[in-house]
């Protein structure tokens, strides 16, 4: 039997989230509508008597004080009736949860196949046509990737029937079999990857030939009874040399030549001369450095007894096809990084950044998602997924630029916390040895995500299966997060990683190296639903889901554990030393493939990567005279979308929990400017405390890459800073995007100057960590953001994101006492800036308000900043500052206008004492992005001390913090060229997202 | 002297069990993190002694089974069905029942709040979606009824905690509000920069929360709950204007006067009422 139970609030009650979706209806849409409520709907798959029934009603499912419900249509009233459930086999944690209370109320279990799904209505009334509810429910209420509507007419409404009985249930009417692959030759081995979505690399196809063929291969199979690769195997290979998992192009030759210096050089692998040397360079230098480049976060030291970890990584293409799943995954799939880093650490902070089209976006180009859903969607996903895991998230970034609405950008960054030593022994290390179980615990495997690691790999476009598109759940994994703490605690794990991409054939795949070898039993791995191939089980990215290498000593205990948490875990088979990755179903084999065969001469990457300078490119400084009107001008500046105040994400974040917030993301008098950088206490009963930055400049990258990167290293290191970090201990974490670097005359015409582009950015990565000795912690790259957009006539233009680095600096400051925040404190104290301003105005909001782009990028110059940055830290530990911060985006103007109005004082500033370069002009001193600079105030008793720090250094008091709030700049020559309140600058800044909640 | 025993419950989504441990800690007690399922295996083994040797139990913040069919729901269903009578045994015997955010939300589910008449059954308030429709993480001003019963709040007449929920909003009929300001079990209003009740104005009151109630006791003042958060504010710097604040009594010769935040305040009621 099926039961639908429809819950609404009682009338007299505000609907909030109705509201929210009237207001978007209007502001979106400009439609007429009156009123919004919302109905949630559980349709009960399950045999239950009249008396169950009411008890789950008025027992779990009902709130006597502020709903009604009924197992009979409930709407009435409305002119048109939206009704919106999910499409088979996406994950519903609602339906899960629901089952789960009614088992546990009734006492009951639910057979096979019975389940609860939740879906809801929303009842509209307006004048609205039936097109324009339509638009609402595809536009705002749901996405075909994972959601099914229907639309009901008020005037054609059966209050009998209602919406009808939809189950979205998963019903696969086959029998898993595993195929065999033929491949008499490299063709038809490539025109099945094709068919199949196999995603194999063409360089590759003859070497898995090769191996297949080898007389000794085949004799070794014969005796498990294969012959022909199955589809298991190849699956197994491609996912193991996918971009995603591989990182063929990092690891790829790039033959490197300027164009105009005629300079050639080759580069055989990015990672291995640009991320590698340096780290392992500073790595001997820097005792704090403890775990590098292998496992799933990078490992440093935090106190005697505790280290932390940190890795960051994208989740673009899935968020871009359906905003929310893709971002909520994308945040809970990074913290099982940390989950799985070493023995497992527990979980302390997570960030994110997000690169997307303008949020009014006009143009002609038809994104797959307007660019304001997808950053709603965005928004929400990372809120759900951050709030409901528990963890902090006191730090992001969000940038708008046209050229990510072909694909957007979804970072998230996540750190841990592990005691330094489990058992006695290193946390941080770990290993598979044979006769260990293979412990899968988590979720239960279905054929979400499958494929999700090729798709990253490829541009988007309208066949990406939609089927890779999932909504992570946190609530599952924060279950287990808790399980796996208290059985490290115990010393019961050996080794752990996380099921990301590619699923059990990466982390089973990966895990199975040390011992040499694995025996898996595919049909003992807990399914969603009956039906799924062997191949899928293999490679599903079903989410939620660790492997753990158990003795069989521990197997009792750790099971037990997992039962106390609510946690499924199974033994799905054993590590062995064979040589062999050997995956059984039932008594059949499906996969026998020797080890080594991945370490094997797969041809490498090469790519042909051909640079032109800027002004070979045609850039030239604009054409510009002094502006007149500088109060205007500043507050168009600071309403600029990448420059104004997006505290409305910062607030539906959870900063708090864990009870280790030192320094929040908004801060100052009335707690609304953003901070440079956030810092928490993870050790509740130590002062240390651990600071966090993040930074990104794609708009310079238009110029050079080379200057993009180490304009935005630069950046990260100086937030950090600004906030009280330690300069000595600067751990980087680099999040490549790139557009896709491959050349092809027709498809990628500008491939080479692409590849070109990422060279020089490694090149800088490289220089800046061995200037600022940044050991890169952790990185991953994200390449192919591109997206094939639909035009007005029916064509398809390719739009390709700015090349883009997100670089995080964490740091450990060993008092966090002496934290300072960005926004200026007493009347009285003394305004400095430090560090030069050159003209320097190039790719900067300066320029692009006036539609230019310019030339001269701002560049770093590290042996000037680095001692101005010892000393400036000198300065803080000696408590000598007021505020700091950093000078970024839109220059000296914006940013002493947002430390004053962090402290809701004014400010009198001068112009001529600003240092800078001979011969700028005021708008450049006030708009030029120049690195290395920052703006203290420091009281006027501590004045002689603070300038003692600095003797030789460039560092100027330029002006005063004032009582009164008018933010004030004296010009060149003395006279006052701009005088506007502080508040009314506050409001201009807060104005364009001043609506949003 | 014997430590007050106070139990924090994890599990199933909790997540602020660490810190409001910590903060027991702080306050003198001696304090367990217990899972729920944990607990109930306990009772079902003995279900006399399972809550005998405690005093203070506590229901902390999180998202309890996800939250998704009303904050704090299925949780209050969990506890009514395998420790109900445990529970309200606990209650009699004169200990106390705190609830912080997801717990106040699972104690008005429960009826453990406001517990009218000393039946500790009935659902009378409800704690839903914020106005906004959106979750917010903000620090809000208190206002605490001096007249109030509570225990917790004994010798506090202003507060600042944050607040961090998505269903925050207090909603109970005229009958029922009338009745809480009578018995004086309205123990905390969200308050503006005067320290007087917000009506209803936000941000001060920041999910719409009728008469501005943040949290309530029952009539005899051992039972709390409330949305904001105090073990947040274990330490000084947990406040959102410590920095300005530490610089301006460096400025007049002063230190910080004590590390500890003020939410431990809160915690320390508790382990001297049992003094």
């Amino acid at each position: 039997m099926t039961f639908r139970l429809e819950v609404r609030l009682k009338d007299e009650l505000f609907d909030a989230s109705g509201a929210g979706i009237l207001k978007k209806a209007r502001a979106y849409f400009g439609f007429d509508v009156d009123d919004v409520r919302v109905i949630r709907v559980l349709t009960i798959d399950a045999h239950f008597d009249d008396e169950q029934l009411s008890r789950i009603q008025d027992e779990l499912f009902t709130n006597p004080i502020t709903e009604k419900s009924a197992y009979t249509p409930i709407q009435r009233g409305f002119d048109w009736l939206i009704w919106v459930g999910f499409r088979p086999g996406v994950r519903d944690t609602a339906g899960s949860t629901a089952r789960e209370a009614i088992e546990d109320l009734l006492d009951v279990t639910f057979g096979p196949g019975e389940a609860v799904y939740t879906s809801r209505c929303y009842e509209i009334r307006g004048k609205l046509t039936e097109d324009q509810v339509h638009r609402i429910a595809s536009e705002l209420l749901a996405n075909a990737a994972i959601q099914q509507w229907k639309v009901f007419s008020g005037n054609k409404w059966d209050p009998e029937e209602g919406i009808g009985l939809l189950i979205p249930k998963v019903i696969l009417r086959r029998k898993p079999e595993v195929k065999k692959i033929p491949i008499e030759s490299d063709e038809t081995l490539k025109c099945l990857s094709i068919e199949r979505n196999l995603a194999l690399q063409d360089r590759d196809i003859p070497v898995i030939r090769e191996y297949f063929l080898r007389e000794e291969i085949l004799r070794e199979r014969k005796t498990v009874g294969l012959d022909l690769p199955t589809d298991v195997e190849l699956e197994y290979i491609s996912q193991a040399r996918s971009d995603h998992c591989n990182h063929n192009t990092f690891r790829g030759k790039f033959h490197y030549h300027d164009l105009q210096s005629g300079e050639r050089e080759i580069i055989d692998s990015l990672f291995k001369t640009c991320i590698e040397a340096p780290t392992l360079m500073i790595q001997e230098e820097k005792d704090w450095v403890v775990s590098v480049l292998w496992d799933n976060a990078g490992v440093a030291r935090f106190d005697a007894d505790h280290h932390y970890c940190i890795t960051g990584e994208t989740h673009n293409s899935p968020s871009n096809m359906e905003a929310y799943g893709g971002a909520i995954t994308g945040i809970v799939g990074i913290y099982r990084d940390p989950m799985g880093t070493g023995k497992g650490s527990k979980l302390i902070l997570g960030m994110y950044g997000y690169c997307v089209g303008q949020r009014d976006y006009q143009g002609d180009l038809e994104p797959h998602l307007h660019p304001r859903r997808l950053l709603d969607g965005i928004i929400e996903g990372v809120r759900d997924g951050g709030n409901k895991s528990g963890i902090p998230t006191p730090y992001g970034l969000l940038l708008f630029d046209e050229s990510f609405t072909g694909k957007c950008l979804v970072f998230v960054t996540a750190l841990g916390l592990m005691p330094s030593r489990v058992g006695g022994r290193p946390s941080h290390e770990k290993s598979t040895s044979p006769g260990d179980l293979i412990i899968m615990s988590g979720g239960r495997v279905g054929k979400d995500g499958i494929h999700g690691v090729t798709a990253a790999s490829e541009t988007y476009s309208e066949n990406t299966p939609a089927g890779h598109v999932q909504i992570g759940d946190p609530y599952t994994q924060k279950k287990m997060h808790d399980f796996l703490l208290e059985a490290r605690d115990e010393d019961l794990i050996g080794f752990i990683t996380d099921n990301g991409g590619g699923g059990l054939s990466s982390s089973v795949g990966e895990s199975a190296r040390f011992s040499n070898g694995c025996i898996v039993h595919l049909d003992r791995v807990p399914l969603k639903y009956e039906g799924l191939n062997q191949w899928e089980i293999w490679v599903s990215e079903s989410q939620e889901r660790m492997t753990i290498a158990v003795k069989p000593e521990h197997l009792d205990r750790f099971m037990a554990l997992s039962r106390k948490h609510a946690v499924l875990s199974t033994v799905i088979g054993e590590y062995t030393n064979s040589g062999f990755l050997h995956l059984k179903y039932g008594e059949e084999t499906c996969a026998y493939i020797r080890m080594d065969l991945l370490e094997s001469d797969f041809p490498q990457w090469e790519f042909d990567a051909q640079w032109l300078p800027p002004k070979m490119r045609g850039f030239t400084e604009p054409v510009i005279s002094e502006p007149t009107d500088h109060g205007a001008l500043l507050h168009a500046m600071l309403q600029r979308p990448n420059i104004c105040s997006r505290n409305w994400i910062a607030m539906q974040y959870d900063h708090e929990v864990q009870g280790t917030s030192v320094i929040k993301p908004l801060v100052g008098k009335e707690r609304d400017v953003p901070s440079d950088a956030a810092v928490i206490r993870p050790v509740l009963r130590s002062r240390k405390g651990i600071v966090v930055s993040q930074a990104l400049n794609p708009v310079y990258s238009k110029i050079d890459t080379y200057h993009m990167t180490t304009a935005t290293i630069d950046e990260a290191v100086r937030k950090v800073l600004a906030a009280g970090g330690d300069p000595e201990h600067l751990a980087g974490v680099d999040n490549f995007c790139w557009p896709t670097i491959e050349y092809d005359p027709v498809q990628n015409p500008d491939g080479k100057y692409k590849a070109a582009q990422l060279v020089r950015s490694n090149r800088a990565l490289r220089d800046m960590c061995l200037q600022y000795h940044i050991p890169l912690l952790s990185g991953k790259d994200s390449m192919y953001i591109d997206g094939n957009l639909k035009g007005p006539y029916g064509e398809r233009r390719k739009v390709s994101g700015l090349p883009t680095l997100l670089f995080t600096v964490s740091s450990v400051m060993a008092d966090i006492q002496k934290a300072i925040t960005m926004d200026v404190k007493f009347p009285g104290d003394l305004v400095y800036v430090l560090g030069e301003t050159r003209n320097e105005m190039g790719g900067g909001e300066y320029y692009q308000m006036m539609g230019q782009v310019g030339l001269n990028v701002p560049r770093v110059y590290g042996m000037e900043f680095l001692p101005q940055y010892l000393a400036l830290h000198q300065a803080m530990e000696s408590e000598l500052v007021s505020s700091c911060h950093a000078v970024t985006r839109g220059g000296l103007a914006v940013h002493l206008a947002l430390a004053a109005m962090g402290g809701a004082l004014g400010m009198t500033i001068r112009l001529l004492a600003i240092p800078a370069a001979p011969g700028l002009s005021d708008s450049q001193k006030l708009y030029s992005e120049s690195c290395g600079r920052f703006v203290v105030t420091v009281s006027q008793e501590k004045k002689t001390l603070f300038e003692k720090c600095f003797s030789g250094m460039k560092l100027v008091r330029v002006g005063v913090v004032t009582e009164s709030t008018d933010f004030v700049i004296q010009g060149e020559d003395g006279g006052t060229i701009l005088k506007e309140d502080i508040r009314r600058l506050k409001d201009t800044w807060k104005k364009p997202f001043g609506d949003l909640i | 002297m014997t430590k007050v025993k106070a139990m924090v419950l994890t599990g199933y989504g909790l997540n602020c069990d660490n810190e409001t441990d910590y903060s027991l800690h702080l306050a003198g007690a001696d304090s367990r993190r217990m899972h729920i399922n944990q607990l109930i295996e306990n009772a079902q083994s003995d279900s006399r002694t399972v809550l005998r040797n405690y005093q203070l139990l506590v229901f902390g913040g999180g998202f309890s089974w996800a939250d998704d069919h009303g904050a704090g729901v299925l949780m209050a269903s969990k506890m009514k069905r395998h420790l109900g009578e445990q529970l309200k045994a606990f209650v009699d015997a004169g200990n106390l029942i705190l609830g912080i955010c997801n717990g106040f939300q699972a104690l008005v589910n429960l009826g453990l709040l406001p517990g009218f008449d000393g039946r500790y059954v009935d659902r009378k308030v409800a704690l839903t979606h914020n106005d906004s429709g959106n979750f917010i993480d903000c620090w809000v001003s208190l206002k605490i009824n001096g007249q109030s019963p509570c225990v917790f709040t004994k010798g506090i007449r202003r507060a600042e905690f944050p607040v961090r929920h998505g269903e925050g909003k207090f909603y109970a009929s005229d009958d029922t509000l009338k009745r809480l300001f009578e018995n004086e079990q309205v123990v905390l209003q969200y308050a503006g920069s005067d320290g007087r009740p917000a009506a209803g104005r936000w941000p001060a009151n920041p999910n719409g929360s009728l008469s501005d109630i943040a949290g309530m006791c029952d009539a005899t003042g051992r039972i709390f709950g409330l949305m904001p958060h105090p073990e947040a504010f274990n330490h000084f710097t947990n406040h959102p204007d410590w920095t300005r604040r530490k610089l301006g009594l460096a400025r007049v010769g002063k230190n910080i006067d004590r590390e500890e935040g003020e939410g431990i305040a809160v915690f320390r009621n508790a382990v001297e009422y049992f003094a």
